[in-house]
Parts: structure tokens; sequence; C-alpha cells
């Protein structure tokens, strides 16, 4: 045999090993379930089993939510700074928001809002890559999103796949330099819309449980002459993949969560019968069902112009959607171990624009978290005067992503490899963010 | 030196292992010596390249000598300069000799420190300058720096005007804060980035004292910059190679500048690279070190292989052409054979799909397998390449790239642009003159197709963008706000190049859904930062005349696609070259960049020679292609990375090619809005409804990138395999083959198991897999067993991927 790269056949023994266990855990299978999915048993060492949080929503508001006018109030700066919003006393002594948000206010005793997150990238491509991933974008290597950084360290659970896009994903949300099999669930399907429904999860009419394993079992006689010829990673990627299937297909409560018409009608209308409103319920039960990652996303704030009026509209369906969230896991003893990111990829500029916008700001802004073993009611750090700079406790998007998979269970400096059989820790450069953290 | 191709390929066949290895070339890097002035000096290394491919720094072994100490005096392999005149250096190792000429001039002369190519480049190598430090757009603690020194006048009046002149004191140069900051002589949040014994302090020191003057205005532009070695083949771990930078100077005057450049390693887990120049070598693999300085950056390739490892060149594999070639030279430098030629029917259906999107009918692979004609591949590449379904494959992937789509260009427009482009590939039209027709693309887009190109993205500078990175592969955009940190694009060639686009307009037409394209008379473009009206400039290149009233597209299409274009050839024949081989030399193909350097730079520079040669003949070059060994190579059992091109690079089926295929394997079409019944998914325009396609990744066109395709498998497209409409309905269809196939008495299970087989997979079943199969088809319901092992067939992964 041809000796060509001996650390690289050494990783090769580590993605056999994958590909054998998966394996096994077809093979094994009269049944379709009960087989741990996607990450290799290796790395799930890495995991802490006593993580205060067990599964991480993640907002994302896209397009850059304005700081000033949402969780960071300057009521004191000039008129072209402060804009056009009043303030709202919030649930917490001494601090507002805007008059925007009021029922979020009136949770705030059970959030915590980061009012110092910074970072240097002002395009929105580079920004998100930042918040995403917790890296700096390179020239050289795309980091993988924190999501599938999740599904590879802690796999699946109850059936579900690790990590899931309501709706969708986008640029960032992939596994950069990660194999493809640990790319997210995208839905494909608007929660909101009347005939919402994640398609092709149920077999066709005249397909039992019994027949679909008939069909596995022929398609695995199939492949293993293919497998013969040699190997490579999309190919074990759609392995990976066929065998979530196979569980999710066969998991009648992993496929319940996925149906929002099992929640009551007066619940869904709490939420709000809105894009973000019923997008977070569906996360909601995604998350008790046992995703890890969830990634929600919701576009609009990236108000170049006439921010005042636009921005009202965004935020009133935000404040809605988010303050039922977390009141209705706080009130299903789910907040705990859910931890909730409201999260953007920057501020806007403290000072609004000639066309009554405002413009990128990643100097300062501001990031909400809730439950997941992180303080009831704390605002961390500031920002200057106007908004314009942190003024104390500056947090780091590498430091934001250290806490968040700490709280998960994932140890932020442990490494991955990257291809070139190059270790590359989870984190760098980041420190965990203890005053967050109850 | 990159080593013949052709010579090294017959020193493989007869050379066997490492431990037989001859040292057959000593070179001196670099070559023709220049020691410009009395402070001038050149370090200079020498290294030798043995005969299988190796390379080792023999710089301290070889015997160094100087035709006459009186001009230069060498120690410790650096030249300094004595007198004016010129002399010989040469370099003995064992039975080789190498030599250069060493030039000195202006040896009286001691040039003062320069502020544009001394003092801002200490600055931009200890990191000041960074934008995590002062080069951020704020600057750092009150010091604000420009990113990577872009702006050196305005550098400038910040070191000496600002802060009352404190950071720099002429009088007594050691209390100048931008000495005492950087040693910890003071606190310093930015930590200690220089130490007063250190040559970065050095010089800094030697500017103050010297008057602390600004001469960007006057000191010599940096014009070029050259790294050594260009290649280096190290066997074995921990062993060195010095590297030497130089940098060439508009009045002809070079500098060593090995201690101003940042240098790295883009894989430290292969080899690492020194402040002082050293490569050290590491695990097995390859790296790419990259030297910065200026606004320049170059790479030099690094590939370390494992220590005395025995290894033979298989003996039946030999290169077809010039692909193979540079593909076996460095396969052969990494140990590395290459995966025997794929057999007859593995090549029947990956030729199918890679030059039609489509899968060999069973009677045409019957027909291939059973023909025994030593030359069959090479004709039925011929035969495909004249099929109506080729020009709609290249159509779809310029289609993608140009954005053709409804929404900026209303349906009328996507539809005549893209016929336009069809009949453009049928009657192979040469590639550059489709380009220069778009670029020079004026009047009404219904009535001149191609000048929708100007109505997909119209502001001069996305214009500049999508043109810089579909023809030449170059993303610039950074360069519109600042300096790329790691690219040689400044602010000045982004607004110089897209200057060229800055008249275009449009108009509405009679038809108010018609656009007409036309270019105004005037109107300039000026760089933010600087004010000044951008000229037009070619990417990298001169400054053109351009007359009043011509029009400055036609000026930039003819430079864009003159056989001597440095981007435009190149590019266009890898992206042909990736469609077949999964991905690009560069990779992807539409980012160059010196941080992304070619994996094969000789066959980058060939792929583009060679479609020049052929008057920009698409299908020409893809004879090549597909005539190669390494792209009829069969799976490689090792696995050794994609971008070796050792065998075959299994990838999913497109979107477009699966669904063709699972239409095709069961017979039973698939309707496709807007063209009749029978029409394919290659030849779809509208990248918008169908949900299949979508699903399994087309790209909705909104952007020039070609990651806007996504090929990776997802939970989403399998649970559609398994569970969704189109393979159930299709499998079911009464008209379908499986059907037909059971309805037909006269037909075998063995008979509808080789059918099925060969429609799918284009080839027949082996006895393990017939007795297995019908086994289970015999066990019950037949027309449910059948469908089954369909079902099974159209979800194996042999059926799922090119291989």
């Amino acid at each position: 045999m041809t000796q060509f790269d001996s650390s690289a056949d050494s990783a090769a023994d580590l993605r056999l090993d994958r590909r054998s266990f998966l394996r096994g855990s077809m093979l094994g299978a009269a049944g379709l379930c009960a087989a741990p999915m996607g990450a290799p048993l290796r790395l799930l060492q890495n995991a802490r089993t006593d993580a205060p949080a067990h599964s991480v929503i993640q907002i994302f508001l896209t397009g850059g939510l304005s700081h000033i006018d949402s969780f960071d109030p300057k009521p004191s700066a000039p008129v072209e700074y402060r804009g056009e919003y009043r303030t709202v006393k919030s649930k917490l002594d001494g601090e507002y928001f805007t008059h925007v948000i009021p029922r979020i206010a009136a949770i705030a005793d059970k959030l915590t809002v980061i009012r110092s997150m910074t970072h240097g990238e002002a395009a929105h491509e580079r920004g998100i890559h930042n918040m995403m991933t917790g890296y700096r974008p390179s020239p050289v290597i795309t980091y993988p999103s924190m999501g599938s950084v999740v599904a590879h360290e802690l796999g699946g659970r109850n059936n579900l796949p690790a990590y899931v896009c309501v709706p969708s994903g986008g640029q960032f949300r992939g596994t950069g330099y990660l194999s493809a099999a640990y790319a997210p669930f995208e839905l494909g399907a608007e929660p909101n819309s009347r005939n919402f429904k994640v398609r092709d999860m149920t077999t066709p009419t005249g397909v039992d449980p019994d027949r679909l394993a008939r069909r596995r079992a022929l398609v695995a006689e199939i492949d293993s002459e293919f497998d013969k010829r040699g190997k490579s990673d999309a190919v074990e990627a759609s392995a990976a993949f066929y065998d979530q299937a196979y569980e999710l297909i066969g998991s009648e409560a992993g496929r319940a969560a996925f149906d929002l018409d099992k929640e009551p009608a007066k619940l869904r209308d709490r939420y709000g019968r809105t894009t973000l409103g019923q997008r977070l319920l569906l996360a909601r039960r995604l998350a008790e069902a046992g995703v890890r990652f969830i990634h929600v996303q919701h576009a609009g704030y990236d108000n170049h112009r006439r921010i005042f009026p636009t921005l009202r509209t965004r935020l009133a369906e935000v404040d809605r959607a988010f303050s039922t969230l977390i009141a209705d896991l706080d009130s299903r003893g789910s907040l705990e171990n859910t931890l909730v990111l409201l999260t953007t990829e920057f501020g806007r500029t403290p000072k609004v624009n000639r066309d009554a916008g405002r413009d990128h700001w990643p100097r300062v802004f501001s990031v909400v978290l809730a439950g997941g073993g992180v303080k009831r009611g704390y605002i961390h750090g500031s920002s200057t005067a106007t908004g314009a700079e942190p003024a104390t406790d500056p947090v780091t998007a590498p430091d934001l992503a250290a806490t968040v998979f700490t709280q998960v269970g994932i140890d932020p400096s442990h490494e991955l490899m990257s291809p070139g059989d190059r270790p590359i820790e989870i984190v760098r450069d980041a420190r965990i963010v203890r005053d967050l953290l109850a | 030196m990159h080593v013949s191709n052709n010579r090294w390929f017959a020193a493989a066949l007869l050379c066997a292992s490492l431990s037989a290895q001859q040292p057959t070339r000593l070179e001196i890097a670099p070559g023709d010596i220049r020691l410009d002035d009395g402070r001038d000096r050149q370090r200079v290394i020498a290294i030798v390249t043995h005969d299988d491919g190796t390379t080792r720094d023999v710089t301290d072994a070889v015997e160094w000598a100087l035709s006459s100490d009186v001009h230069a005096a060498l120690q410790d392999a650096e030249l300094t300069p004595r007198a004016d005149g010129e002399c010989e250096l040469s370099a003995t190792f064992g039975k080789l000799t190498a030599n250069t000429t060493v030039t000195v001039a202006n040896t009286g002369k001691q040039p003062p420190v320069s502020f544009a190519n001394e003092v801002i480049p200490v600055l931009t190598r200890s990191g000041c300058n960074a934008g995590t430090c002062h080069g951020s757009a704020s600057g750092k603690n009150g010091f604000g720096l420009s990113l990577f020194g872009f702006d050196r006048d305005g550098d400038h009046r910040k070191l000496t005007r600002e802060l009352r002149g404190r950071r720099i004191d002429t009088a007594d140069p050691d209390a100048s804060l931008i000495l005492l900051k950087p040693t910890g002589g003071v606190p310093h949040k930015g930590g200690k980035r220089l130490t007063p014994d250190g040559e970065g302090y050095a010089t800094l020191r030697r500017w103050i004292e010297a008057g602390a003057r600004n001469d960007v205005k006057q000191a010599p532009e940096l014009v070029g910059l050259e790294l050594f070695p260009e290649q280096a083949v190290l066997a074995g771990p921990d062993l060195l190679q010095r590297v030497v930078v130089r940098a060439r100077y508009s009045d002809g005057s070079d500098r060593d500048v090995t201690d101003l450049s940042i240098l790295s390693s883009s894989n430290e887990v292969a080899a690492t690279v020194n402040a002082n120049g050293v490569i050290r070598s590491a695990e097995p693999g390859e790296t790419f070190v990259m030297a910065r300085y200026g606004t320049f950056a170059l790479v030099t390739q690094v590939l370390v292989l494992p220590k005395d490892v025995a290894f033979t060149w298989p003996g039946d594999v030999e290169p077809a052409n010039y692909i193979d070639a540079s593909i076996f030279d460095k396969l052969g430098k990494q140990r590395i054979a290459p995966a025997a030629r794929c057999d007859d029917a593995t090549f029947v259906r990956r030729v199918y799909l890679d030059v039609l999107n489509l899968l060999p009918t069973p009677d045409e692979t019957r027909r291939f397998l059973a023909d025994d004609n030593p030359n069959k591949r090479v004709e039925l590449v011929d035969a495909l390449l004249e099929r109506p379904e080729f020009p709609d494959v290249w159509a779809m992937q310029w289609a993608e790239i140009l954005r053709i789509e409804p929404e900026q260009l209303e349906p009328k427009g996507m539809y005549v642009y893209h016929d336009w482009l069809r009949d453009a590939f049928q009657s192979n039209r040469p590639l550059d003159e489709i380009v220069r027709e778009l670029l020079t693309s004026k009047g009404g887009n219904f009535e001149q197709p191609q000048s929708n190109f100007y109505l997909v993205e119209r502001s001069t500078k996305g214009i500049a963008e999508n043109v810089a990175q579909v023809f030449m592969g170059i993303r610039i955009q950074c360069a519109q706000c600042h300096n790329h940190p790691f690219e040689r694009w400044t602010m000045d060639d982004y607004y110089g190049f897209a200057a060229f686009f800055n008249r275009v307009r449009s108009k509405r037409g009679e038809d108010p859904r018609e656009r007409i394209v036309f270019v105004t008379g005037g109107g300039e473009l000026a760089n933010p930062v600087t004010g000044v009206v951008a000229k037009p400039t070619f990417l990298g290149g001169a400054t053109p005349e351009i007359k009043r009233g011509q029009d400055r597209r036609a000026v930039v299409a003819d430079w864009l696609t003159a056989g001597d274009n440095p981007f435009f050839a190149k590019n266009i024949a890898n992206r042909v070259f990736a469609r077949f081989f999964g991905r690009g030399v560069v990779d992807p193909p539409d980012d160059v960049r010196v941080s992304n350097p070619p994996s094969h730079p000789e066959l980058y520079e060939q792929l583009g020679t060679k479609l020049v040669e052929y008057g920009y003949d698409l299908r020409q070059l893809i004879r090549d292609i597909c005539a190669s060994h390494s792209y009829q190579a069969a799976a490689h059992p090792d696995a050794p990375p994609a971008s070796t091109f050792a065998g075959v690079n299994v990838r999913r089926l497109t979107a477009e090619q699966l669904l063709d295929a699972i239409s095709d394997v069961t017979q039973v079409p698939t309707k496709y809005d807007r063209l009749p019944l029978g029409a394919r998914a290659t030849q779809v325009v509208n990248p918008t409804g169908n949900r299949f396609l979508g699903v399994f990744g087309r790209p909705a066109r909104e952007s020039a990138c070609t990651c806007d395709r996504r090929n990776e498998p997802t939970l989403s497209q399998v649970l559609h395999l398994i569970n969704g409409a189109t393979t159930t309905a299709k499998l079911r269809d009464d008209k379908g083959r499986l059907r037909r196939l059971l309805a037909s008495k006269d037909v075998s299970d063995d008979a509808v198991l080789d059918e099925l087989f060969l429609a799918a997979y284009s080839r027949m079943p082996t006895d393990g897999e017939r007795d297995k199969l019908l086994q289970k088809v015999r066990d019950g319901d037949r027309a449910t067993n059948w469908e089954d092992v369909f079902w099974a067939i159209l979800n194996s992964r042999e059926f799922l991927f090119t291989h």
C-alpha cells in the first residue's frame, strides 16, 4: 500500500470507526430506533452530562438590530442619537428598554441582557460569521456554525436531528470544515403558513415499519458492494443522514415534535400568528423533544432608511413572540434547561443618518440570553453615552460562543480536526463570561 | 524551481526508492543579485534537488566562493557591498555547481531610512496597524493608523503631529512613544512588539534620529515581490529550509525584505515558518508558506513526505497528456500512486453525467461495453459533445453565474437571454467572443439578449465585482472599503477597475417590461478615501489611453479576452476542469487569491494556455480532460485528499442530474414548468419552482458565487428519497419501467434485474448480487418485492453518486 500521509491515515481510521459504528447500528436494527445518532462515540466524551442547558434556541435577527432602539436606549442623548422611541421601565430596578418592547421589559427579571457585545466586522456576512461561529472570517478556512459544533460534539437525542434550522439555514449556518454530516435539518416549510407540515417524515402508503426495514436491508446489501471501492466524506455524510432519517421516521414522538397542530390554538395566539411567533413555538416543541440546537431566523433589521416605523412593526412581533416563549418555557419548567439566545450580527450607528435610518455598527450592541443556567434579571456591561463603544465589561463573539458551549456541556478549548488534520480549538482566545451565569 | 514533468516522470519510473536518491541540480536563490547602495545586503540560499524530486537546503553545506572579493563580501550566507562593479557568486556541492552574478552600485551612498519602504513595513510586521490594534477603524487608545498602512501620508501625520508630537522625539529618539510603548518602556495594552536590540527598533530609531521625514511622494514604488524557493519537497520531519523574500521597486532597485515580511504557514501541522524565515517540516502533508510585504503577497508550496518510504510508480500508469503530467509529477513527489484506470461501465456512466448531465440508456451502455474498438472512450466523448444536451449543460452553468432569473430581468428577458446563451454553446462560439459580446452589449434586453448582462446588477460597483468574480475568479468586494489584508487588491485597484463600468445606464423601453441598456458620455468615479477620480485601470495592470467617446467597456473587454490576460483563460478553463473533476485546480474556481493557491500551479497555467491555443473552444478542452488518465481514474483505495486528483472524486449527483436520472431509470418523465413533457431538468430556465431541485441544492441565482449551488447531502434530501412523492409515484407508475417489465410475460426476473442495473448503474449485476436479490424477489408477492428492490436501487450510493 502507498503511504501518502500517515496522519491522514489515522484520521481515516477514526472516520472508519464512525462508519462501522453506524453500520452496526443499522444492521443491528430489526427496529429502526434505539441507536444514538450521527456523532462518533469517542467525541461524546467531551460532553458533560450534568450541563445546565440541554438545548439551545438561537434566535437570529438578521440585518443587525439597533441596540439603541431596543435593549440599550439612550434617553438623555441628543435626539439625533436617541431616536424617536421613548423608554419603558423594565422589571429590573432602574433599567429601561424602548417602549416598543414593553412585554419583554415586563419579563426582564427572567433575562440576562449583554449591552457590551463588540466585534469589528461591519459587513453582514462577516458579522454573521462572527456571531454564528465565534470566529472572525478567515481567507483559508470556513468555520463551523455553533449548531454544527453542537451536533458534532453531542450528537442527536430521542431519534431527532441534533441541529434544526427553522425554517431554513443560510450562510455560515453550515458545517464549515466539519463533515457535511453535521449540517442542520432545514424544515423548508413555514410554521406560520396554513398548511404547515414538515414533509417526507412518514412512509408512503403500503410501507409499514417492517417493509421499510426490509427495504433498508436491501439497500445495505447493495451498498456493501459499492463501499468496497473506497470512501469519501460525501458518501459517509449521506450514510449518516440515512441513519438519522430511519430513526426519525421510526419515532412517533420524534415526528410529533414537528407538529404544531398539537399545540392549543390559544397558545398559538399568545405567541402571535406571525412568522416569528409560530417559529418560536415550534422551536420550543423541538427543544423539549430533544433537539440540541435550534436556529430560528427573522429578517428585516437592516434599517438603513426610515428605521422607526419599520422597526416598530418588526419589534412588535419580537416583543410578543419572545416574551411568550420565555414565559411559556418558564411555566412549563423548561427554561432552566433551555438556553435561549436573542442575537444579531451587529448593532446600528449611534447617530441617525440623513435617510432617517441607522447603518452598521459592530463596535457595541446588545444580545439577550435566558434560561440554561444564566442569571435571571441581570444587565451585563454597558455602552458609552451615545451607544458608540463598550463602556464596561466588553464581551466578544468568541466569549459569547465559549459561554454558550460551556452551558451545553462542551469544553470550548477542545480541539476539532479540520482538513489536513489540523486541530482547531472550538473557540479561540475566549473567556467564559462567568458573570452571566447563575 | 519546478523539475520538468517529463524528466521527473521518467526518473520516477526508473527510481524505485528514496534510498537511491541522487542530487541532480543545485541552485542559488535569489539569482541576479544586486546591491544597490552602501546599506544594501542580500542573503542567499542554496538548494539541491534530487532525482526523486525531493529538495534540501544546503546553504551551510556548499562551498561558497566569490570570483573577487573587491566588490562584495560574503559572510554567513549574506552579501554586503564593498565597491561598485560586478562579480560572480558560485556554490559547489559535490559534483554540482551553480553561479549567479552580483552587481554592486552606489556603494558610497548611505540613504536615510525610508518611511514608506522601511518604517511602515516595520509597523505592519509588528502588528501595530492590524485591524485588532491601531489599524481598527476607530484606532486603539486614541491612536489610529490605517489598516496595514494603506494611507501612508495619514499615518505619517498621526505619528508626527498628533498628541503634540510626543509619539516622536527627534531630539531624544529613545524617548519617543512609538519606541517606548512597543518595547514595554511604558505600559502598552498591545504588549511587547519590539525589542530594543532588534532590527525593527533600530530602523524606527534611525528614522526618528534623521528627522522622521515623510518620503511617501519621493520613495520608489514597490512593484513586485519574489519568494524563494518556489517549491520545497522535504522528506522527513525537522528538516529546515530557509526562505528569502526580495522586493522590487520602480527605480529598478531591489531589497532583501525577508526580515520585514510577514511569514505564515497555511498548515502548521505539515510545516511551520518562523520569524527568521526558516521553514521546519513536521508531519507529512502539504502547506503553503505565505510572505506578505506591502500590498503584495506570495506563496511557496511545501510538500512534506514521510521519511524513507519505498515507493514504486505503478508500471501500467502513464500520462495521457499535460493534465496527467502535472498531476503525476506532484503525486510522485508525495509518494502517492494514482488509482488505476476505471472500467468501461464506470467510464460510460461518469462521462454521460459529466458531459450531458444524463445517465446512458441500457442500450447505449450495452453498445459501449460490447464495442472492442480500443479508441472507444475518445470516440464516445466526441459523439457526446455533438449531442443537443451538451449546450443545455453549459447554458445552465453560465446562467447560474450570470444570474439569469426572472426577478431582475422579467420572464421574457430571462428566456431570451438563456436562449442566446444556449445558441452560443450550441454553435460552439469561442468563449472569449461570448464574453466580449456580454461586456459590450447595448440596447433593449428583449431585442439584444446579451444586454441583460447589465440588468442583473445595475450598480457600477456591483457590475465590476461580478465581472471580476465571474470572468477572472477574483473577489474584489473587500477592497471597496479597505486594502485587502492578504491580497494585492487595493482601493485604487477596485475603483480603477470599477471606473470601466460607471457609464452604463438603463432606461425603460417602449414595452414597459423592457429595459434599454446604454452608455453615457460622461461621469467619473472617485476613491472615497482619497477623493481622487479613478482612472479606468485594468486589475493589476495598466491604465489604458481611452479616447473621448470610446466605450470604456470595449477597452476592458479587449484586455480581458486578450491571449495574455493573466486571469481570464485560466479561470474559465479551471471552471471547466472543476465540473469534470469535482473540484478546481484553484478551488473554489471563483476565489482566486494568493492565500488560496492552485494545488497544481503549472496545470493552472497550462489549462489557460491550452484554452487560448484552442481559440477558446470549450469542446476541445473537454476532450483533453476526458482523455486524461486522471479523469478516467477509478476510486482510490486509500482515499487520499481530493486535491491530489489521485482517484475519482466521488460526489452526489447534482439536483438536475438526480431528478433526470430518477425519471430516466423509472421511465416516468417529470413535467417542468413551461417545457413539454420529456424535457429535462437541465433545460429548466427559471430557478424557482420544483421543490425537488430546490431541496437538492439548485442555486436560486441570487449571487454570482459558485457557492450558491449546494451539493452536500442533507437530511431533507434523504427523507425525500425514502418517503417522498418523487420516488414513490415513479416506482408505482403503471407506464413506468418496472411495471411494464413485470407485465411482460417473456421477461424473466433475471432480465428485469439486468435492466434495472443497466439503467441505474450502467453495469450488469455481479453473480453475488444476482443471487441475493433474486432470492428476495421470489419470497412473497412479486410486484411488491420488485418495488422494494427498485426502491433500494434508487436509494443506493452507487445510484446517488458520481463515481
